[in-house]
């Protein structure tokens, strides 16, 4: 029998998951940044509105521009005030600030597609400008895409939910499961999957067994229980863990016949074609030390993380450490006036106490960061390349240590008893090898 | 308001530390050391204190004259001093006790880098150096409760025809002669307990240590009492639980680790069968530390999605 891989036990911190989502109030402004904000962000976009412009909920404000980026709706209605520059964690952006009328009243013009093939399908899951909600933000046609040069015959759905803290996934499973039913036919009928996987971990009992109700007499869909043990919900563990199967080097995951959805991009994507409604509102996690009252709350795309804290009683203490996502993976924000993104699944807001970080001590060979890499890497070795001069050993070290495999989990940093700072230093070592390898061959030509 | 911090994951923590970790070692190390005391008296109690003493005293000036960020703090050099103290017979004199400390701390950890950059045990090299330097006292044992009159260890004795041999009880309580903290082997496992509660250390390589020197002797006398015999004397307990699974000078990886203690195995079985010495554990260890940066190349594992 296969051995699961199975890594890192977290405390969870889901003291949400029991709270069903409710909507904020009407903001009064929102701000949708329409150029690239990190890798991950699929906003780089060409505004197709100018300030002054009165704008429905639902309506295109800003044309995808490239694979890697999304159509992007207004989230409220009301009057685009500007078009204007916008920065946060440095990244200079340029944003559409978008005044709300209050009204929330929807695009008269909004149909509900009605797609007859795979292209035809593809081009609605386009418009409907939904990515991946699970943090990646790449877009779900593109994603889906894959099913144009492959048979898709799996498709996984991520409801592993590992990050501690988030819930949203959870709720979504719990309050959506008629939209999980309807995306999973959609994909049945234009993808031609025979297959289909959801994954949750076991701290979801309530999910699981709703699903499995709701799916017993579908003999193609499998509601598959994991351990409740992180990175469960990254793509090589899931995969692994579900199937068996492993992304080699090189490799694509659709080349193994098989596609993983984020649950919410599955149930965002569906509820397009039941409602005809575009991405323009999701369900996020509001929780940590700093928050008084931590809630799950349907925010429309775009509000602020001061907005959201204001829905949430305010905070309790000064925020130490403000976070887009878990306490594992997630980005530090560093203002309250950041807006938040399609795929933000959580905003996370520590006390000062909390976001302190010890001092790092030398390496002591304890070998924990190996033990409990769930993809089998050397941490240590990537310090030790990084403290080399010579770049072309360091490059070589890097290479033959496979930094690039790492999917930067933290599981390494975590658990160092030295409190040495391992996955930043692994990025490092990505970054500096990327650079180094187009250097290559840049002065190779 | 302050300014929120900004860092790369993770956010969160395990509770861990190294000093804990150390800390663990020490608290492992007690039943052993109150053996030691019991079995020898106030003189071995002398003997741990001088040893500590002269580590953590020898690291913090060495810091101090190299300009080194102050590292004492950390407690391993407390390890390496009751270490070391618990593999000397109760005939060391306690300058030699205080000598070998020094030897440990700054010549094998602290000229290196100090923790975690040592390529060998310093608590096994110290007894070592103190044995080639001072063989008269640092070889063979005392007796518990004798006045320290020298006397032949088991192994010593194991060879000679007609010698009256501890009970096998005996030797499970440390009623024999060997160094000050290698005898109660109660004592010992209680440590082992301890550390696998914690997680500080995984039982395999203890295990796999002793397993293969018990498993060499079982083949090669074909006798079972002399093979349990065998595990229980010498320091082969005390060097497979706290200094076969020392992190710094082990594999980084489990598979490593495995051949580590077996190799250490081995050793041990080779040196005390076929060679000139009657102990063998601390040479075993010192030759697989040796090996070990090589066992951490050969079991690498191919990540998952690489190559």
């Amino acid at each position: 029998m296969r051995k699961n891989i199975s890594t890192l036990k977290l405390p969870h911190y889901k003291s949400t998951a029991g709270m069903a989502a409710v909507r904020m109030a009407v903001p009064k402004e929102v701000l949708l940044p329409v150029s690239p904000m990190n890798a991950h962000s699929a906003t780089n976009a060409e505004p197709v509105v100018q300030a002054g412009d009165h704008v429905y909920v639902g309506q295109l404000i800003a044309k995808e521009k490239d694979r890697g980026s999304a159509n992007l709706h207004a989230s409220v209605s009301g009057t685009v005030k500007a078009i204007e520059p916008y920065t946060a964690n440095g990244h200079r952006a340029v944003a559409i600030r978008i005044e709300s009328d209050g009204k929330m009243e929807k695009d008269p013009g909004l149909k509900i597609p009605e797609p007859t093939n795979l292209d035809e399908f593809l081009a609605c899951v386009q418009d409907s400008g939904v990515v991946g909600l699970g943090g990646a933000a790449y877009p779900v046609w593109a994603k889906l895409s894959a099913a144009q040069k492959n048979h898709i015959g799996t498709v996984l759905v991520n409801g592993a939910e590992c990050e501690p803290f988030i819930t949203s996934d959870h709720r979504v499973m719990l309050e959506h499961g008629d939209l999980i039913q309807k995306g999973i036919e959609l994909l049945k009928k234009f993808l031609g999957s025979e297959e289909f996987i959801i994954g949750i971990e076991k701290n979801k009992p309530d999910a699981i067994e709703a699903l499995t109700q709701r799916f017993k007499d579908d003999p193609a869909v499998k509601i598959l229980p994991l351990s409740s043990v992180y990175p469960q919900g990254a793509k090589q563990v899931l995969l692994y863990n579900a199937t068996g199967k492993v992304v080699e080097k090189g490799q694509r995951l659709a080349s193994l016949g098989v596609i993983i959805i984020n649950v919410s991009s599955l149930v965002k994507m569906a509820e397009y074609f039941v409602t005809g409604m575009p991405m323009v509102e999701r369900i996020i996690t509001v929780d940590g030390s700093a928050v008084k009252e931590p809630k799950n709350l349907i925010i429309p795309i775009g509000v602020t993380v001061r907005d959201v804290v204001e829905a949430c009683g305010g905070l309790k203490e000064e925020p130490g450490k403000i976070l887009f996502g878990g306490a594992m993976m997630g980005k530090t924000q560093e203002s309250l006036d950041t807006a938040i993104l399609k795929a933000t699944n959580a905003v996370v807001i520590m006390n000062r106490k909390d976001a302190q970080k010890t001092e790092p001590s030398p390496c002591i060979h304890c070998g924990r960061c190996v033990a409990v890499c769930p993809l089998g890497l050397n941490p240590t070795a990537f310090s030790r390349a990084m403290e080399l001069e010579d770049e072309d050993q360091r490059a070589a070290l890097l290479q033959k240590e496979q930094v690039k495999v790492c999917m930067e989990c933290g599981c390494c940093s975590y658990v160092c008893p030295s409190h040495r700072p391992l996955a930043q230093n692994n990025n490092a070592a990505m970054g500096f090898l990327r650079k180094w390898e187009k250097a290559r061959k840049e002065g190779g030509k | 308001m302050e300014k929120p911090i900004m860092s790369a994951g993770p956010h969160i923590h395990s509770k861990d530390s190294s000093r804990r970790i150390m800390l663990d070692v020490i608290i492992a190390l007690l039943p052993a050391s109150a053996a030691a005391v019991v079995l020898y008296g106030l003189p071995a109690l002398w003997m741990i204190l001088t040893c500590v003493i002269a580590s953590v005293v020898s690291e913090f000036l060495f810091n101090l004259i190299a300009r080194r960020q102050q590292s004492v703090g950390d407690l391993s050099a407390v390890v390496t001093g009751l270490l070391l103290a618990l593999n000397l017979s109760a005939r060391v004199p306690l300058w030699q006790c205080a000598l070998g400390s020094v030897f440990a701390i700054v010549l094998v950890k602290c000229v290196f880098g100090g923790i975690g950059h040592n390529f060998a045990n310093p608590a096994i090299t110290g007894r070592i150096f103190l044995l080639a330097a001072f063989t008269s006292t640092v070889a063979g044992g005392v007796w518990p409760g004798a006045d320290a009159v020298s006397s032949a260890t088991p192994l010593e004795l194991i060879g000679t025809e007609g010698a009256e041999l501890p009970t096998l009880l005996q030797m499970f309580l440390g009623q024999r002669g060997g160094a000050i903290g290698e005898g109660c082997i109660l004592a010992l496992l209680l440590g082992f307990a301890y550390l696998l509660i914690r997680k500080v250390i995984s039982w395999q390589t203890p295990v796999i240590f002793v397993g293969t020197v018990f498993v060499c002797y079982l083949v090669a006398s074909g006798s079972f009492t002399v093979a349990l015999y065998e595990i229980l004397a010498g320091g082969l307990v005390l060097g497979a639980v706290f200094m076969a699974t020392d992190y710094t000078t082990t594999p980084i990886t489990a598979e490593g680790r495995l051949l580590f203690a077996l190799g250490c195995g081995l050793i041990t079985f080779v040196i005390r069968r076929f060679c000139a010495l009657p102990e063998g554990v601390s040479y075993s260890i010192l030759c697989m530390n040796i090996l070990a940066p090589w066992l951490e190349k050969w079991t690498r594992r191919k990540p998952l999605g690489g190559v």
